[in-house]
Formats: structure tokens, C-alpha cells, sequence
């Protein structure tokens, strides 16, 4: 397989500021994203996770937060030195999103019609007649049954699982080379779940798109993806290969993460739980962040945030426990 | 062990809601049978797990046990008495023993409440304690479900979601309920929170032998938490069972499908995928004969035109299907 790097996070920092000081929503996220793989971003609310994503795209909410360091390297393109004129180029054709919510990414008053064949007539200059062809033809690919008179509808006609269908007909239509999917499937019902989640991979295999999968679902990510970064208050803790982040995790935090989550194919009395909670990503600790809550925190731990050490090839993670086998 | 469903039973309980046209004059165009004759027993001290979609009914079957919902037929019957039709004095001693945990912790609290108030508060309409005895309950309550004594002073957006649902989960115990109502207790929570609660709600349950009823659509975190469970499908009841024999051997084939879509929480796990296709039909306008046919992959002729009725199959399993 060759490996062509499509996109290439290096150290990004996305900072928050609030009047009581700084919040550090991201700090430090490197990651590089291989042309057709799907990599997971794992991780709790407030990990930094969706920030990450908004980052990628350049809509941090302004003024309340900036991206204040690193690099974003889209096709060896610093996304970071783009104007935004330029920047709404890339958005609407090279990286496309699928948000959590489809009601909230589509229009309510402009019809199914109007919203899949906008981007392809006013970006690309397709008459409005071939654009209609190509928008039924896309409808049809993401399994809206009837498309012609899905047309016409409105956002508010369809099902949750039929929406969110139709933002991903509108984001393939631009034939994006990198696809952020922020939890598509968290407002469906399983079953929709399960026929969504085949029907990006489908496309993905045809089109060759690389998707940024961001999740809580190990589920999902066991489904979905090819690699996996685990975050955890604004870093990646760990980046593992798919199979080996569940079979060999390094990081203690992966480790009691994926103990605590019930199997359904297993039955126990009792989970071993991670106690306490997420650190306030306004009030972080000095040292690691997992310290607080990890069984195996010494000394070093509690005064010195540690580096990313190399477990394996493609596999790293930043844990104390680790500068010993580096 | 007791004889199963002892604590609370529902007896064919329907609940149908008017869909209504009209300002001046209101017509009446059609009906959603939201919970359409659903039966089942919930044990003491044990957990009966709910599952399905939405809009298949699990919810209002909640409220309708709450009484927050009325019903339109059927009986529900707590230890023995009927709840329907009892007196004021039966209906306040059942409000006392069935209490609730909401899914969402930010909006289940009044914001400008303290802890403390919040969770006294059922004490003071059911019982009659002196501040200071109230003081002291509210305190042992907080170190049972694992928070500081000192938190009673705090508000509720002093706390994280994990810590309000202890909250939440303090204000049901307090009036040593029999049976607490879960609907979707952990699914708001973060990954690494899900599991704390849980475990509490399973502690509380052996020493107390409190019962729940869990609504939930997340299949492992039923399996986890359940002896019994029961799915539905439109406002009915398909298929139930002992947890450990619904997840090992479902019969039911809308069982299956949720099953096979509940993906497994490890890559070297593949289970056969039996996608269903299709929506989940509108609950105003029904599919005639089972609900599930159009989507059912063994659907056959009489499928369309019977209603399967819940029936048992074996020794404590019941499924609605024409196949068995």
C-alpha cells in the first residue's frame, strides 16, 4: 500500500481564552493521516478532540479561542498561513465534516434539492440541470430510496438517519480528500448506526477518502478505523495500530478505558472503574494529566508531563512507565 | 428467590396519544400507540433491563409505571395492589417506594437549589424530621453514593456530570424506594465515568435490595446491569428473557438485528452482521400484522396480516413472532 500522507498534524496548539486565564483545549497534537486509512480520535468531552477537528477546518470559535502554534499540513500546504477566502476553498472542497447533529448542519428552510446541489453550482459552475442529475445520483449512492421526490423536501421531512445521509451525499459531492466525521452516528438508532457506518466505508473504499473518525464508541472504533489517538485533557496519550491499541495498549489510561467498558459478549459482576473524574482542562496538573487517577503514578508523574515515547513502529505513547524500554 | 415478577406488574398497559389537527376545532386525525398492551413483571431486588429504539415506547412505559403518564387500559399492579385504582393513602405509600433517575444530570436539578435541598427533598414530603435529622440523612446519603458531606452546601453546576448523577442517584435512595425507574442513567456520562456509576447502582442495589427498571439503548450496558430483560419493537413487547439467554440465544429476529448492530468492543471480534434495512416506521401509521415485517429478513405471507402475540416459548421466555 502506498503510504501518501494526505494531511500532517504537527504540534498544534488551540488555546481558549476565557477572562479567569487560559484554557489549553489543545496542546501539542501531532498526528499524520495516510491517504485512504481512517484514523479514530478517542477521548472524553473536553479532550480537545472536536477542537482538533475545528482547528484542521480553521473555525475555532474567534475571538474566544486562537490556534497559537503548529503546523497543518494539507498536501504539504500550511493550512495555518492560508487567508480565509482561501481556507473557504478548502473547506468546500478538499476537507468536508459530518457533525454529530444533521439538523443542525443542514438548512431548515431551503430544501433537500437546493442544499445537495449548492456547493456543485456555485463552486464548481455546473448548470443547474446536471448538477440535479449528479445530486439524484449521489442521493441514490447513500441509500435515500426515491430521490426525485426527496428533492423537494425539507430537513425537517426526513428521519435523523435519512439527514444525516444527506450531508454525507453533500460532503462526497465534493470529492474531499480528507473527511472529519465528528460522532455521525450518536443521535441514531443502532440499527441506523450500523447501515451508516458500512455506507462510509463503501465510499471510502471507492473514493479513496481519508476520515478522521472522532468518537467515545470503542465499538466504533474497532469497526471503523485503522489507527487509533487516544486523548486525553487537550494531547494524544496514545496512537496505536487499530489491533494492537487493543491488544497491547501501553498507556495506563487506554488500559483501565478499555477495562471499564462492558462487553456484550462477556459477563462480570463488577468493571474495574477509573475513579475520579477528568481534569478541568482550565486547572490541569502540573505533571501528567492521567496522574490524579492512574494506579501506577510515581514521583516523576506528578512534577513532569512525559514526553512521547516509541513502544513499538507507529506505536507511541506518553507515559513515565515507558522511559526505561524507549 | 422469589416468584418472578412480584414487585410491580403491568398487565396489558396501553397508552395511546391523540395526534390532533386544528386551533378552533380540533379533529383528531390519528393515534400514537406509544406503548400498545405491553405485560411484564419486575422482581424485588432485581434489575429488568428495557431496550429498543426510539420511539418504541421503553420511556413512556417509565412514566406510566412513574404515574406521570396515565393509561389508557390495562392494570398496574405493586405488590399486588392496584395502583390504578387504589386510595390516597395506597397511591402516597407507592410514591414513596418507586423513585426515578433521568438520563440528563444537568436537567433534572433546578439550578438555584443546594444539594442539600435537592436531595431532602422527597424526605420532607414523606417524612416528618427535624432540620437537623434531615441535615444528618442528607450527609449519610452523600458518602453512600460516594461525595463528600460537605458537598450539600454546593449547586448543582458546582459538579460534573458523574457527580450529579450520584446526586441523582442520593435523592432516589432516600426514601428507601423498592423499585427506581433508570432511564438511560449513564448514556450522558463520559466513558470513563459510565463504569463508576454502574458498579454504585449495582452496590446500592445488593444492599438495599432495591429493584430497577433500566431503560437503555446501549445492549452491553443492559447485559451488565440486568437479570431480566425485555425488548420492544412500536410500543410492543417482542421478546423476553433471562439476560443470559437473551444474549446468548436470542429468538426473536428484530433481537438479532440489535444484537448484530451493537458492534463488538474489540477489532478481533466480528460478529455476523445481519443489517436490517430500512427506517423504523412511522408510529403513526403502522404496518399491518407484526410491525417489524417490512424490515424482518424471514418475514413471510402471514406476517403482513397477523399481529404475533407474546407467547411462551420455553420455561421464562416469551417472544412475539410467527416463527415460533
Amino acid at each position: 500500500m502506498a503510504h501518501k500522507v494526505v494531511l500532517e498534524v504537527k504540534d498544534l496548539r488551540t488555546y481558549f481564552f476565557p477572562r479567569s486565564g487560559v484554557v489549553k483545549a489543545v496542546d501539542g497534537v501531532s498526528f499524520d493521516l495516510v491517504e485512504g486509512e481512517t484514523l479514530g480520535v478517542v477521548g472524553e468531552s473536553a479532550s480537545g478532540k472536536s477542537v482538533t477537528a475545528l482547528s484542521i477546518l480553521r473555525l475555532v470559535p474567534h475571538p474566544a479561542g486562537r490556534i497559537v502554534g503548529g503546523e497543518i499540513l494539507l498536501e504539504g500546504e500550511d493550512l495555518l498561513k492560508k487567508s480565509s477566502a482561501e481556507m473557504t476553498k478548502i473547506r468546500g472542497k478538499k476537507i468536508c465534516m459530518i457533525q454529530q447533529d444533521p439538523m443542525t448542519s443542514l438548512n431548515p428552510v431551503l430544501s433537500i434539492g437546493d442544499q445537495t446541489t449548492e456547493a456543485m453550482r456555485t463552486e464548481d459552475k455546473m448548470e443547474p440541470e446536471s448538477a440535479r442529475q449528479r445530486a439524484l445520483e449521489l442521493l441514490e449512492r447513500v441509500g435515500i430510496s426515491a430521490p426525485e421526490a426527496r428533492m423537494g423536501n425539507y430537513p425537517h421531512q426526513m428521519s435523523g438517519g435519512m439527514r444525516q445521509r444527506v450531508v454525507g451525499a453533500i460532503a462526497i459531492s465534493r470529492r474531499p480528500k480528507v473527511l472529519i466525521a465528528d460522532e455521525p452516528t450518536t443521535s441514531l438508532d443502532a440499527t441506523i448506526q450500523l447501515q451508516y457506518l458500512r455506507l462510509l466505508k463503501e465510499i471510502q473504499a471507492e473514493t479513496g477518502v481519508s476520515i478522521i473518525f472522532i468518537t467515545h464508541d470503542f465499538g466504533i472504533v474497532a469497526r471503523m478505523c485503522d489507527r487509533v489517538a487516544v486523548m486525553y485533557a487537550g494531547r494524544i496519550v496514545e496512537i496505536a495500530d487499530v489491533r494492537r491499541l487493543f491488544s497491547e495498549p501501553a498507556h495506563p489510561y487506554t488500559v483501565a478505558l478499555l477495562r471499564s467498558v462492558p462487553d456484550l459478549e462477556q459477563e462480570v459482576e463488577f468493571l474495574p472503574a477509573i475513579e475520579g473524574q477528568p481534569p478541568r482542562p482550565e486547572n490541569l496538573p502540573i505533571g501528567c494529566s492521567f496522574e490524579p487517577r492512574c494506579p501506577l503514578a510515581f514521583d516523576r508523574c506528578r512534577v513532569e508531563y512525559p514526553p512521547e515515547f516509541t513502544v513499538a513502529p507507529g506505536h507511541r505513547a506518553r507515559c513515565w512507565m515507558l522511559s526505561g524500554k524507549d | 428467590m422469589q416468584s418472578p415478577g412480584d414487585l410491580l406488574t403491568l398487565k396489558n398497559v396501553k397508552k395511546h396519544f391523540p395526534i390532533t389537527k386544528g386551533v378552533l376545532v380540533r379533529r383528531r386525525i390519528g393515534t400514537v400507540k406509544a406503548v400498545d398492551g405491553v405485560s411484564l413483571g419486575i422482581s424485588q431486588g432485581q434489575t429488568y433491563g428495557l431496550v429498543g429504539e426510539s420511539g418504541c415506547g421503553k420511556t413512556t412505559t417509565g412514566k406510566l409505571i412513574l404515574l406521570v403518564e396515565k393509561p389508557n387500559e390495562g392494570e398496574i399492579l405493586f405488590q399486588g395492589v392496584d395502583i390504578l385504582h387504589s386510595s390516597r393513602e395506597q397511591l402516597r405509600q407507592y410514591r414513596a417506594s418507586v423513585s426515578v433517575v433521568f438520563q440528563d444530570p444537568w436537567s433534572s436539578f433546578n439550578p438555584r437549589v443546594r444539594v442539600q435541598s435537592i436531595i431532602a427533598e422527597p424526605l420532607m414530603t414523606h417524612k416528618r424530621l427535624t432540620n437537623m435529622e434531615l441535615k444528618a440523612e442528607v450527609k449519610k446519603l452523600l458518602e453512600e453514593v460516594g461525595l463528600h458531606p460537605s458537598q450539600a452546601e454546593f449547586y448543582p453546576h458546582e459538579f460534573s456530570g458523574g457527580q450529579r448523577q450520584r446526586i441523582a442517584i442520593a435523592r432516589a435512595i432516600a426514601l428507601r424506594p423498592k423499585l427506581i425507574v433508570l432511564d438511560e442513567p449513564v448514556s450522558a456520562l463520559d466513558v470513563s465515568i459510565r463504569a463508576q456509576v454502574m458498579n454504585l447502582l449495582k452496590v446500592i442495589q445488593k444492599e438495599y435490595g432495591i429493584a430497577y427498571l433500566l431503560i437503555a439503548h446501549n445492549l452491553a450496558t443492559v447485559r451488565y446491569m440486568s437479570h431480566r430483560v425485555g425488548v420492544m419493537y412500536l410500543g410492543e413487547l417482542v421478546e423476553e428473557a433471562d439476560s443470559h439467554e437473551l444474549f446468548t440465544d436470542p429468538l426473536h429476529p428484530y433481537t438479532k438485528a440489535l444484537i448484530s448492530a451493537s458492534l463488538p468492543a474489540r477489532p478481533d471480534v466480528r460478529r455476523e452482521e445481519l443489517v436490517i434495512s430500512g427506517e423504523i416506521p412511522s408510529p403513526l401509521n403502522l404496518p399491518s400484522g407484526c410491525a417489524f415485517h417490512p424490515r424482518c429478513p424471514l418475514a413471510f405471507d402471514r406476517c403482513s396480516e397477523v399481529v404475533p402475540k407474546l407467547k411462551d416459548v420455553r420455561l421464562g421466555r416469551k417472544v412475539a413472532c410467527h416463527l415460533y
